[in-house]
């Protein structure tokens, strides 16, 4: 295929839209090996030196290795959960032709209209009457109470696209709804399911404002986006090691995001076609 | 079709995962054992990053180990948010033993809302009034006359003159009045050189408005004033305004001040971008060799018909103090050993020689690697001091003060829109 002049703007754009993403990119990494003066003198020059001394300092004073470790376990367990509950629940809504499956449809729906700091007060509430306050265990039930509404809705309408046919081939081989779902609506789905666990993957991860109020400051407990602003100080701030701390909590996003890219990107592709 | 997993045992999977891995993530909260194990105390501190006296701090705690090796310190580190993370723990009543913070913005409600208790009988009893510097102690009790903490980190707050830049640009000497930084603004920018370099945008803008306002105030007046938010009452505040604008229209601040922070002023001044700074003890620490050999510290320069008869610097004696909590005083041997130990001279002196921290208590020690800091220190009489307002600006006033001083510093602002300013954020807060 080629491409005429015509197409010129467009290359212009995207190369310029690709530079605005690269930019920020390019300074965070490069203020990773800076000291302060550095940082501000010649925000943008090249590092003099690729000394680790800003990446190791940031590890050993936020504690971020134990806070990468707890980060892992709130965010994996809450995923695990998100699609254990998800799942099934938009298979019933997806196979519910009944005004009820629209109404709890609905009701998913008005998850998104509750703004995330409103619930703040009544979540630190719950989690002192239920004693898990300053644990990592309420988070991994709230987080994905926070998810399913986004979750579901997606689901849905990629189960929906499944044709009818294909659950009636499978119940003629003897399969269970479980079975169904299970082998039938989860694989087809596949794409739907990367899309919602990188979303939710990127979401738990950077979750900042509840993590600091109910995990709380406590380093074998702290996740790593509570760790982090430790080394920002009032009286002084020492941005490369601050900027090393970020790259290093950057590493398992990127690592997230290489693996689930091209299942979501398919997700992407194919919701296009089908509109 | 048969299923590698059954329905049944896809549930009991999931089933023991959840009870496998849930109490596991909620047992042994640190929080819990405060109430319960007499061996551990819990310390929310902003001490054990990368703040100014961190490392000290990590060794003397590893020192009080070695010596009480029956009782554990745990450290629990926040930055900025340690005033809302301690406030939600005590709402739960799961809060932490002892807090090292400073008296500042929500922590003046503390000690009367009962978050923590009043201190005063425990300095007595345990014989460490006299350690504490006497201004030390007017600042940390409150109107009721309760001692809010047991003081322990205090600054100076003077002007850090780069003699060399002030050379080069034809200033022969640090200036002392208005007029005369005027004048050597002037030459500076002529040399491309910024001259007061300042962050207009927090917290530093705002100490250094207050204090230039406070020129023709005396400290009772200047008290008032940030107590009701009144900065069109007195001639005094008027002036002071007056005073500020002037010297800011003249180009005494560097270019945009009103967008720099506490970070791009300390660069600027480090880097020797600019040539002046108002700058407290952790930040004149961190002043390079280079830098420091040709700076002098000193006070901010007077107008005509002044209250003060020298420059004026700030002082303050409320940065981090050792607070005690309602769960701390069930633990009040635990809290007395750890703070007659961190009140020891020698340990009080690490502060000084190994991070150039100033101490609110009594000391003969003064730093020797950090020259600026100790400068500072033998200031004395030579300088005027006006007030700290942070005890005195209500806490809800405090965030809004510092937006309203980027507004100060905007060239071009009337005074009596920066009047306007300030006395809308006391009715914003």
């Amino acid at each position: 295929m080629k491409f005429g002049r015509s197409w010129l703007p467009a290359h212009v754009l995207a190369w310029l839209y690709a530079a605005l993403l690269v930019v920020p990119l390019y300074y965070l990494l490069v203020s990773a090996f800076k000291t302060n003066d550095q940082i501000f003198g010649s925000p943008f020059a090249l590092p003099t030196s690729l000394s680790a001394h800003n990446f190791t300092e940031a590890f050993s004073s936020a504690d971020l290795g134990s806070a990468v470790v707890n980060s892992v376990l709130v965010t994996a367990l809450a995923l695990a959960l998100t699609l254990g509950l998800a799942i099934p629940a938009a298979f019933a809504i997806a196979r519910t032709e009944g005004r009820l499956g629209a109404f709890v449809e609905r009701v998913f729906s008005l998850g998104f209209l509750v703004p995330t700091f409103a619930a703040l007060f009544p979540t630190f509430l719950l989690a002192a009457a239920t004693g898990l306050f300053h644990t990592r265990a309420f988070m991994v039930l709230f987080l994905p109470a926070t998810a399913m509404p986004l979750s579901v809705v997606i689901l849905v309408q990629f189960m929906r696209t499944i044709p009818r046919e294909m659950e009636e081939a499978a119940r003629i081989d003897g399969a269970s709804t479980f079975g169904v779902l299970r082998h039938v609506y989860t694989p087809m789905c596949m794409p739907g399911i990367a899309t919602i666990l990188l979303l939710n993957f990127l979401t738990f991860w950077n979750e900042y404002l509840y993590s600091l109020v109910i995990i709380g400051p406590d380093p074998e407990q702290r996740t790593v986006q509570v760790a982090l602003p430790t080394l920002k100080s009032l009286t002084g701030t020492d941005y490369g090691i601050l900027t090393a701390g970020t790259v290093l909590t950057l590493v398992p996003v990127w690592a997230v995001y290489t693996v689930l890219q091209k299942r979501m990107q398919q997700a992407l592709v194919s919701g296009a076609v089908k509109m | 079709m048969r299923s590698p997993l059954s329905r049944r045992g896809f549930l009991a999977a999931g089933s023991g995962l959840a009870a496998a891995a849930l109490p596991a993530l909620s047992g042994c909260s640190p929080f819990a054992s405060a109430d319960s194990d007499p061996g551990t105390l819990i310390v929310h501190t902003q001490l054990g990053t990368t703040a100014p006296g961190s490392p000290t701090y990590k060794a003397v705690v590893k020192e009080f180990h070695a010596e009480h090796p029956g009782l554990r310190v745990k450290n629990l580190v926040n930055g900025d948010d340690l005033p809302q993370v301690y406030e939600t723990s005590r709402l739960a009543r799961k809060e932490p033993d002892v807090v090292m913070v400073n008296l500042y913005d929500k922590t003046l409600a503390w000690t009367d809302v009962g978050a923590t208790v009043d201190v005063r009988e425990y300095l007595d009893d345990w014989g460490l009034r006299e350690r504490v510097l006497p201004a030390a102690l007017t600042e940390w009790t409150d109107g009721e006359g309760r001692l809010r903490a047991f003081p322990y980190f205090a600054t100076n707050w003077p002007v850090a003159y780069n003699t060399a830049l002030l050379e080069r640009a034809g200033v022969g000497a640090v200036p002392t009045t208005g007029d005369q930084l005027i004048g050597a603004a002037r030459k500076l920018r002529a040399k491309g050189i910024a001259p007061v370099t300042v962050g207009g945008n927090d917290w530093t803008g705002q100490k250094l408005l207050a204090q230039i306002i406070q020129t023709f105030l005396s400290p009772d007046e200047a008290r008032k004033v940030y107590a009701s938010g009144d900065f069109s009452g007195s001639r005094g505040v008027r002036e002071g305004i007056d005073y500020f604008v002037e010297l800011r229209d003249a180009g005494v601040f560097a270019d945009k001040a009103q967008g720099l922070t506490s970070d791009t002023m300390t660069t600027q001044y480090n880097t020797e971008a600019a040539a002046i700074q108002s700058a407290m003890s952790s930040a004149l620490a961190k002043v390079p060799a280079r830098t420091a050999g040709h700076t002098a510290v000193g006070g901010w320069p007077l107008a005509p018909g002044a209250a003060h008869d020298k420059p004026t610097i700030l002082r303050s004696y409320t940065l981090i103090g050792f607070w005690i909590s309602p769960n701390g005083v069930r633990k009040i041997s635990s809290v007395e050993k750890f703070l007659r130990f961190m009140y020891r001279p020698e340990v009080v002196s690490r502060f000084i020689t190994e991070s150039g921290r100033d101490m609110a208590l009594v000391t003969d020690t003064v730093s020797k690697d950090f020259p600026l800091v100790a400068e500072a220190q033998r200031l004395g009489d030579r300088v005027g001091q006006v007030l700290l307002p942070d005890l005195h600006v209500p806490p809800t006033a405090t965030q809004p003060l510092i937006t309203a001083t980027s507004t100060a510093f905007t060239r071009g602002t009337s005074a009596a829109a920066v009047r306007s300013a300030l006395e809308a954020a006391y009715r914003t807060g």
